[in-house]
This record gives structure tokens, sequence and C-alpha cells, in this order.
């Protein structure tokens, strides 16, 4: 933990976070951290499975037969929903020790590699997936599949700097 | 199992393991991500089974997902191997690993089970209710397996 850190305003934010009522009861319960912590693990395996499942297909390594649309459809609600469930259990398991999280090289690149995912994630939403070629042929374009390699190794990369939090704690 | 254990942990093979501090951590990644295959295969099926995702029919998203599960399971056993020799006592002689052998076990036998149930059942679309909780159950099973895992690192002796 850099010792700067703590003196400003952030420091003071994450030191009202672990003080919460919260974050005292996960952090002295012998059961809510590692429970949390599963709930935790389940949901980002949902996570990447479920966006897995797409960008193989834009990729066309799977599912290549079925139209990109009804897959999307079918699966991207169950990627959001386990998301929200991966960052409501990394919030709480967070502020149990938010000082000492926020201070960590990992936890930091982790954080790093969500954001480049959800800007990936919006640049194919917003502007790849509306090209009206995909439509006509149901393939994506060059940089379509460009975003789904993307988004692969985001993911990838996002759990091996999870886990690598772990190791690079002190236990609290 | 504790004199096993202990003796696996002197081998060459465990000592290799041990020295590299990244290899740990790259194997539970591998781990990791074999747990999503598998789990986010049998919640697909599950989807399925239970009419929420319906748009195939159960055999083609069988198809589409078992072997994922199976190549799912050969990398979990692999890498949890390795990371075994590289820490025997922290695993063997661990209740938590021996309860999540046994369910794995389980899992297996269920996952064989209901692959060959489903030659019988074809691309008929209506589902039984047998098939139903099995596939919920069988994606509850996982997330036991899982908990018992994370377990494992709780549950080391002082």
């Amino acid at each position: 933990m850099a010792a700067g850190a703590n003196s400003d305003w952030i420091g003071a934010i994450l030191r009202w976070l672990e003080g919460t009522e919260a974050a005292v009861y996960v952090a002295q319960s012998d059961w809510a951290f590692p429970i949390i912590e599963t709930i935790h693990v389940i949901a980002i395996a949902l996570v990447i499975g479920t966006i897995s499942v797409v960008d193989l297909r834009i990729l066309e390594w799977a599912s290549a037969a079925r139209p990109y649309r009804q897959i999307a459809a079918e699966v991207l609600p169950w990627t959001w929903a386990t998301f929200c469930l991966a960052v409501l259990t990394g919030g709480l398991l967070f502020i149990s020790q938010a000082s000492e999280y926020f201070g960590n090289t990992a936890f930091r690149i982790k954080l790093i590699l969500l954001m480049l995912a959800g800007i990936n994630m919006m640049t194919f939403e917003f502007v790849i997936a509306r090209d009206p070629a995909w439509d006509r042929d149901d393939r994506a374009s060059l940089l379509g599949k460009i975003a789904a390699a993307i988004s692969l190794t985001l993911w990838i990369s996002v759990v091996f700097f999870g886990r690598r939090i772990g190791f690079t704690m002190a236990p609290g | 199992m504790a004199g096993f254990a202990e003796w696996l942990s002197a081998t060459p093979l465990s000592i290799a393991i041990q020295k590299y501090e990244w290899l740990t951590p790259l194997l539970q990644t591998i781990h990791i991500l074999a747990i999503a295959m598998v789990l986010s295969s049998a919640f697909m099926i599950g989807l399925r089974a239970l009419g929420i995702m319906a748009s195939q029919s159960i055999a083609a998203v069988a198809h589409r997902f078992v072997p994922w599960i199976w190549t799912g399971l050969a990398l979990l056993a692999c890498s949890g191997i390795v990371l075994i020799i590289g820490e025997p006592q922290r695993a063997l002689v661990n209740p938590a690993f021996q309860i999540k052998m046994l369910l794995v076990l389980v899992a297996g036998a269920l996952t064989y089970g209901f692959q060959f149930s489903l030659r019988t059942v074809g691309e008929q679309r209506k589902i039984g209710l047998m098939t139903m909780g099995f596939a919920a159950g069988f994606f509850l099973l996982w997330c036991a397996i899982a908990f018992a895992g994370r377990l494992i690192a709780y549950t080391q002796p002082a």
C-alpha cells in the first residue's frame, strides 16, 4: 500500500468503505468471505463462458450455422446478469479490505483490463455490429473478429490477474 | 495419505513446481477457465432443459455443450494434478478436497448418464421432469464443487 494514498481523499473514502457495516461483517465473519468469493468465481465463470459462446460464434469457431443475432439475444442477457453478480460480490470482497486491494498492483491491472473489455464491448455493440453487411451475410467483418479475439484475451487476463491478487496481498 | 503427501512433496517434480512462483497462479487460471467451460456448459443445458432458452432442441444444445464439459473436465484434472504435485499437503489430506473429489466423481458419472439418456431423446421438443430436475441439479452440483474447491484454501492446517 502506497503510504501517500492513505492521506488524501481517496484514502478517506477507502477507510470509510472499510468501516461500513457490510465491510465489517465480511471481514469478521468466518464464512462470509469464502461464500462470497465462491459466488464471485461462479459468476465470473459464467460471464466468461457465455461471452465465449458469442465470441466463438463471431470468430466462426463454434455455432457457425446459427444466426449471430439469435445467439446474442439468447446468451448476452445472461452475461450481463452474471456480470452484475460478479460486480456485486467483488464489491463486497473489496470493501472488506479496501485500502489493501486499492494498493495492490494485480487488482489495479484487473480493473484496467475490465475497463478495456468494457470499451471493446461498447465499440463492438455500437459501431461494428451496426454494419448492415452483418445482417446480409450473417458474418462478422474483420474488425468484428478482432473485437471478439480481444474480448477473449482480455477476459482470460482478467482471471489471471484476479488470481494474482490472492498471491500478492498480505492476509487480512 | 499423509505419508504419501509428504513423500510426494519431496519428489524432484514437486520441488521443480514449487520453484516457479508464477506457475501456481498460472495453473489456477487454467483451472478457473476450465471451470468456466464446465459451469457455463451445464448452465446452457440447464436453461434449455427448463425451457428458458428454447430456440434449439435439447439434443442440439447437448451436442453443442457436452463435449466442452469433457474438455473442461480433462483440463481440470491435468491442471489439478500438477497443482497437487506442487503442494500435496495443501490438498490430499484436506477434507474439503476429499469431498470435492467425491462430488467430481458423481458429476462425471452424471455427465455420462446424461449423454447416454439423450440417445433415446433424439430431436423431440418435450422435456420430461426428470431431465429438468437433472439439468438443474447438475449445475448446482458444479457450484458445490467450486465451493469445495475454494474451501481448500480456507481449511489449511495451521
